[in-house]
């Protein structure tokens, strides 16, 4: 009956060019994707921005 | 007199119809109704129409404001700039006529640009060392502003038509039309925040497919904000097209498409857009179909179709389905999860279209706001 306000939060999403291994986190101004970040908490590898995108919480 | 013996089906009649009482009761409002029921009626929609007009002003304002600050904050002004913004938002343009359509398309794209080219310019003006990217999105914010407060003008001129002739009928439209224009406008005002952080937004999936599939790959700037680059797919070969990222830009696919057939004619087309959803189907789902997926003034689709015609070349389309919304603010999530199913559709439907040894140049339509390549 009552729509609960809905609040939009900005992830992205970083990826590991050599083990594929993903990390989110939330987003910070000047991330573009496609762009190298940081190294692989795993492997060491390059990793580059995936995804960016909002996802709804409901309060 | 006996008060307490009083009969009131005798009093009111209700045992009998031609009591004048009742009579009265009965045919006063039906003469208020067949006099004033107009002027009632529009006086309960007005109140309705009040309320999103307020919504809208509020949106105008908010979007306007929000402008002004932005400026004042990313582009340090010398003077301040709000005198030249206001300007800015009532620019208007007028369309070419319409009588003899002959050459029509031609004439939009001339006033449209130019429209756009010297907007950039004034915006440039404000602060010359400002840079391109941050340029593209001022003049994004700039036309969100400027659409607001048209649209704002617009349906409050109407309003104050059908007020000022206390015209029932003159109102109907408005109330019809009222919730999608307020949808639009909550769009556009919440697509503001994705602009201001250079965030992707759900029209920027067709770039985003596109743009990956750039990366490593030697980019050259074919025409105004567009950017062209060549690689190889399982024996053929892939010209790759998309808007100059992270800018806020759509480029000018039509411009690109006609110098890369001019030099190396494409066995086909394939064009990848986010498209409107209709009402009841879900969010992110992709469709293939057939013709150019292009929105926007209809400039650069005509562009593209005439020379497709003309060298009989065969357009497909992939199409990933969204709301207006969802459209022009930040990209959701489940759009975002469709990119790696849409690249594979794109190699899927090359596979079935053409032989190896063949050419195919895939264009990724759409805003590629934080999208590089």
């Amino acid at each position: 009956m009552f729509t609960k306000e809905k609040t939009i939060f900005a992830y992205t999403v970083e990826k590991c060019t050599n083990c594929n291994l993903e990390r989110k986190r939330r987003f910070t101004e000047g991330d573009f994707l496609f762009a190298e970040t940081s190294k692989c908490n795993s492997c060491n590898g390059v990793t580059i921005i995936e995804k960016i995108f909002g996802e709804a919480i409901e309060k | 007199m006996d008060f307490t013996n009083i009969n009131f089906d005798q009093l009111f009649g209700l045992n009998d119809d031609t009591n004048p009482i009742m009579m009265l009761i009965w045919i006063v409002p039906i003469i208020i109704f067949v006099f004033y029921g107009q002027r009632i009626q529009l006086s309960i929609t007005s109140g309705e129409i009040k309320k999103g007009i307020k919504k809208l002003e509020d949106y105008k304002t908010k979007s306007r404001n929000e402008l002004i600050d932005y400026i004042k904050k990313n582009m340090n002004p010398k003077e301040d700039p709000t005198k030249k913004i206001d300007r800015f938002l009532d620019y208007f343009t007028i369309m070419p006529v319409d009588m003899d359509p002959n050459g029509i398309v031609a004439k939009v794209r001339h006033i449209v640009r130019t429209r756009e080219d010297y907007s950039r310019e004034h915006v440039k003006s404000l602060s010359p060392q400002t840079s391109d990217l941050e340029l593209t999105k001022i003049q994004t914010l700039l036309e969100i502003a400027t659409s607001l407060q048209m649209i704002y003008k617009i349906i409050h001129h109407l309003f104050l038509t059908a007020k000022k002739h206390n015209n029932y009928p003159l109102i109907l439209p408005l109330q019809m039309i009222l919730p999608f224009i307020l949808e639009e406008a909550e769009a556009m005002h919440k697509a503001i925040p994705a602009f201001k952080l250079g965030q992707p937004i759900g029209d920027g999936i067709g770039p985003m497919v596109v743009g990956k599939m750039m990366l490593d790959t030697k980019k050259e700037s074919i025409a105004f904000q567009t950017i062209l680059s060549e690689t190889q797919h399982d024996g053929r070969k892939l010209f790759l097209l998309k808007a100059e990222g992270p800018g806020s830009t759509v480029g000018r696919p039509g411009d690109a498409v006609e110098l890369i057939v001019s030099k190396n004619k494409p066995d086909i087309i394939i064009m990848v857009d986010a498209a409107l959803k209709m009402e009841g189907e879900e969010s992110a789902t992709i469709a293939q179909g057939f013709g150019a997926a292009i929105g926007g003034i209809g400039t650069e689709r005509f562009q593209i179709e005439d020379i497709a015609t003309k060298n009989n070349i065969p357009i497909f389309a992939i199409v990933i389905k969204q709301s207006i919304q969802e459209a022009i603010t930040l990209m959701t999530k489940e759009i975002a999860d469709k990119a790696d199913n849409v690249r594979s559709q794109i190699y899927d439907m090359i596979h079935e279209n053409t032989k190896p040894g063949q050419s195919i140049l895939l264009i990724g339509v759409g805003n590629t706001m934080g999208v590089p390549q």
